[in-house]
């Protein structure tokens, strides 16, 4: 009798972990979220920059804010700065499609673990009630 | 929840709606209003630029050389001033970039920009309207659903 009361006491115990687990897990889903929405609209004005600088003269003034000030820089440099970031938040943003992918996974199985411990514990209970 | 976010609710059908559960019926409903309200932001958001490009079109028609001005020095105060240069402008491009263009490319810009946000404008009142029959819907058959359980209550 009491060692089955020790033993629902474990599996509480474990459920509790393993629902923080989870509450975290989804912690790190809804930041995934949020980081991937900034990436993904820098990406577009980047884009949008991307495609002006496309359609510009060769000889056009080309200016880049830094803090307050207008320097002035060449049109290709500043093309392939552009470039060079959408490269780099495309990548990020695949590297978050993995991870974002990875952390369901883990939430699905987090999950179904509870279910389990849960059902366990009523079993457990059930057998108490009938003894 | 966060994942049941985006594409799976569209293709959802009346029929579908029929056999679910009161509780899901409710949260596809808060799902789409959340969405709609969304929507209607960005809509808003959209509205708001055009108004802004349409004014800067404008007032690239009476910039003219020697144009007397009261330009801003703070939010209160304003000190008179003409306009020097009346052919080249710096455009914002975006992301820290800026463009001299002259006047001619710098409306021709504007144009460019709002005819952009005119089509995006289009597509998201497409979207817009979709959610907001989806979302009707879901209202309308949870109210028919719970009607028919109050009186066996």
């Amino acid at each position: 009798m009491s060692s089955s009361s020790t033993a629902v006491r474990e599996l509480q115990r474990d459920l509790e972990n393993k629902a923080n687990d989870l509450s975290k897990l989804q912690k790190d889903i809804a930041k995934n979220h949020q980081v991937r929405k900034k990436y993904t609209i820098q990406l577009g004005e980047n884009e949008l920059v991307l495609k002006e600088l496309d359609l510009l003269n060769e000889d056009a003034n080309v200016y880049k804010l830094i803090g307050p000030v207008l320097v002035k820089q060449d049109l290709a440099e500043a093309n392939a700065n552009v470039r060079k970031r959408i490269e780099y938040i495309s990548a990020e943003l695949k590297r978050l499609d993995a991870s974002l992918q990875d952390l369901e996974e883990k939430q699905y199985s987090k999950r179904e673990a509870i279910l389990k411990v849960q059902q366990r514990i009523q079993s457990h209970q059930a057998g108490k009630a009938k003894a | 929840m966060a994942s049941s976010r985006g594409g799976g609710q569209q293709v959802m059908r009346m029929g579908d709606m029929e056999k679910m559960s009161l509780e899901q019926l409710k949260a596809v409903k808060e799902q789409a209003d959340v969405d709609v309200n969304l929507l209607q932001d960005s809509l808003n958001n959209i509205r708001t630029a055009t108004a802004r490009l349409r004014l800067l079109h404008s007032s690239t028609t009476f910039l003219r050389q020697g144009k007397k001005m009261l330009v801003p020095l703070t939010a209160s105060l304003y000190v008179p001033g003409t306009l020097d240069d009346a052919d080249k402008v710096l455009v914002d491009i975006g992301t820290g970039y800026f463009v001299e263009k002259t006047m001619a490319e710098g409306k021709d810009y504007c144009e460019r920009k709002i005819n952009l946000l005119k089509s995006n404008f289009d597509q998201l009142v497409e979207v817009a309207s979709k959610k907001k029959t989806l979302a009707d819907e879901a209202g309308v058959i949870l109210q028919a659903k719970l009607k028919q359980l109050s009186p066996s209550n």
